[in-house]
Order: C-alpha cells, then sequence, then structure tokens
C-alpha cells in the first residue's frame, strides 16, 4: 500500500526535482509530480491528492516556508507531511521549519540513504509505512 | 644658456608635477563628496567586504564542480569495469555453451554466470544512481551564482549612478544613459542559500548529523 502513496517535489531546480524523483522511484515511490514553486505546490495540492511533501525552501515565488506556513493553515492539507529538502544550513531555519509544523528537515547536499530513511520514518510514524 | 633652460625645464617639470598632485586631489575630494552625496559609503564599505566573500563563493563553485566530475568520472570508472566484466563473462559463456550445452549447465557454468551478472548490475546500478546524486552541484552551485550576480549588479549600479552624479557639467562627450537595471537586487536576503564556509560558524549545521541532533535535542 505505501508504494501507492502519491508524493509531491517542490524545488525551483529542475535537476533537483528528476533527482529527488528519481530517488524516491528506487526506494520504492513511483508516484509524484513536481512544481517549481510554492505557488505552483499550493495550486497542485488544492486540486489533486497527495500523501507527502518533498519541498526546497529558497525558491522564488513562494518559499518553501510560506508554502509549509499556507498547507499547515488549510484544513484540508494540514495533515500533509512536509519534509524540507534544502540548502539552508542556518539553526535558526531548521529550527523554524520544525515550529512551524515541517515532518523533517535535510540539508542538501544529502545521500540516497538520508532520504529514505526520512521518508521511511514519517510515514512510520503516520502508520503509513 | 644651457644652464638656464635645464632650470626653467625642472621648474615647468615640478609645475607639472604639481597640477597633476592637485587634480588627483581635487578627484579624490570629489569621489570622496560624491560618494556621500549618494550615501555610497556604506555601500563601498560593504564591497570591500563582499568581494571576498564573492571570491569564496566562486571557489565554492569551483571546488563543487570538480568534486561533481571526479565522482561522475570515477563512477563511469567503476561502471565501465562492471560493464566489460559482463561482456567477457558472456562471450565466454556463450563460447562454452556452443561447444557443449549439457555441460555448461550441468557444471553450473550458467548458472554461476547468472548470479554474477545480477551481482554485476547491482555494481552498475550504484554508479549510476552515483552519477545522479552529483548532478546536485547544479543546484548548489545555481543558488550561489544568482547571488554573485547580484553582487556584480549591485556594484555596478552604484558605479553607473556614481558616473552619471560625477559627470562634467557640459561634457565634451555625452554621458551613456544608465542602463536600465533589470536585475533583483535583495541587499539583505532572508534565506542565505547554501553555506559556503561553515567551519568556524556556530550558526549553521555541518551536515545531517548535526540536523538530527538539533531536532531531537528540541524534542522533534
Amino acid at each position: 500500500m505505501a508504494n501507492e502513496l502519491k508524493f509531491l517535489v517542490v524545488d525551483d531546480f529542475s535537476t533537483m526535482r528528476r533527482i529527488v524523483r528519481n530517488l524516491l522511484k528506487e526506494i520504492g515511490y513511483s508516484e509524484a509530480d513536481e512544481a517549481e514553486d510554492g505557488v505552483v505546490a499550493l495550486n497542485k495540492l488544492r486540486n489533486a491528492t497527495f500523501d507527502f511533501v518533498v519541498s526546497d525552501i529558497n525558491m522564488p515565488n513562494m518559499n518553501g516556508f510560506q508554502l509549509l506556513n499556507e498547507i499547515k493553515k488549510d484544513d484540508k492539507l494540514k495533515h500533509l507531511p512536509v519534509l524540507m529538502v534544502t540548502a539552508e544550513a542556518r539553526k535558526e531555519d531548521i529550527v523554524m521549519a520544525a515550529q512551524q509544523g515541517a515532518a523533517g528537515y535535510i540539508v542538501k547536499p544529502f545521500t540516497k540513504a538520508t532520504l529514505e530513511d526520512k521518508v521511511n520514518l514519517i510515514l512510520s510514524k503516520l502508520g503509513l509505512k | 644658456m644651457s644652464t638656464g633652460a635645464s632650470s626653467s625645464s625642472g621648474v615647468a617639470a615640478a609645475d607639472l608635477s604639481q597640477d597633476v598632485h592637485q587634480r588627483i586631489g581635487a578627484l579624490t575630494r570629489q569621489l570622496h563628496d560624491s560618494l556621500n552625496g549618494l550615501g555610497l559609503t556604506d555601500k563601498v564599505k560593504n564591497w570591500a567586504g563582499e568581494i571576498p566573500d564573492a571570491k569564496s563563493r566562486l571557489s565554492y563553485i569551483a571546488r563543487l564542480t570538480g568534486e561533481a566530475a571526479e565522482k561522475v568520472l570515477n563512477s563511469v570508472d567503476q561502471a565501465k569495469s562492471q560493464h566489460d566484466y559482463i561482456a567477457a563473462e558472456t562471450r565466454r559463456i556463450g563460447a562454452l555453451i556452443v561447444k557443449d550445452p549439457v555441460a555448461a549447465v550441468a557444471k553450473g557454468h550458467v548458472m554461476n554466470f547468472i548470479t554474477d551478472v545480477e551481482e554485476a548490475t547491482k555494481h552498475i546500478d550504484k554508479s549510476l544512481t552515483d552519477i545522479m546524486m552529483a548532478q546536485d552541484f547544479h543546484d548548489l552551485t545555481g543558488q550561489v551564482i544568482s547571488k554573485v550576480v547580484n553582487l556584480a549588479a549591485s556594484i555596478e549600479q552604484q558605479l553607473v549612478q556614481l558616473l552619471i552624479f560625477t559627470a562634467p557639467a557640459e561634457p565634451v562627450n555625452k554621458p551613456v544613459e544608465a542602463p536600465a537595471t533589470t536585475f533583483v537586487v535583495h541587499e539583505h536576503p532572508v534565506l542565505q542559500g547554501p553555506v559556503v564556509n561553515p567551519e568556524g560558524n556556530p550558526d549553521v549545521v555541518k551536515g545531517q548529523s548535526e540536523v538530527d541532533d538539533l531536532l531531537a535535542s528540541l524534542g522533534f
């Protein structure tokens, strides 16, 4: 069942979106869509069903913190786990993400094992794995 | 006569030197006043700090792209060696089957070949994943390049402003109009992007394990 979960990968760099999607596929999650910023992501989240969001932070139009905030204040979306995957390495950003309700935080550059561990940990906590 | 001539040329040279000196002094004063008048003094001070930062950012890009290229070439070498092994083993097992198909199966050559190929493909798959992961430099260097471009645009914009402000009242040549700036300059970005020099900076984490420790210490 877990393999049918649908992911939304949000990053302004197409290379990174491809990398994350390919990694998700390698670890068993082949259902994934992409968005290049928070605005596009929010639009997709409101118009289709997703189970998991993997989001960058530093993006144009709407950054990852703003997207996280929008998701968490939307009754229909707030249950969604949001895993931040970002180059932002300041401790205050990490703490802020956790306080705003991020399910996990990965700093770039990262490994396949790190992504797999975090995704599986979050899904286990939610009883989805 | 010759003494008088050399004496007068010496005076002229001294006058010229004095004149040049005064002109440089006047220009320096004008530049200083202009910078103050435009409120650019602080910006110039900032450039002094930002240019070394830009240099370390460019070094970071060079390092990251170099490491990525190295990683890709190493992974390609490993994948090619596994690929060569599969090709050679396929030729060898093919020859054994042609020679004596029953013996090739009975002696376990075919089964060993299948096991070996499966193992080699796992190694090739890992190499391909490593090659893919090495491309993450595009994202990280892209963010850093964007910051350096913004800095260059900011300096260019201020210099053009300064040029216009200090242009003579009746110039011999018409001053070139300042080009319309299309860059968006974020002077105080909220987000910092990749950390170029994490060493000795207590405000940033140096890797995923520090992120995990920090979140765990906060009960997340």
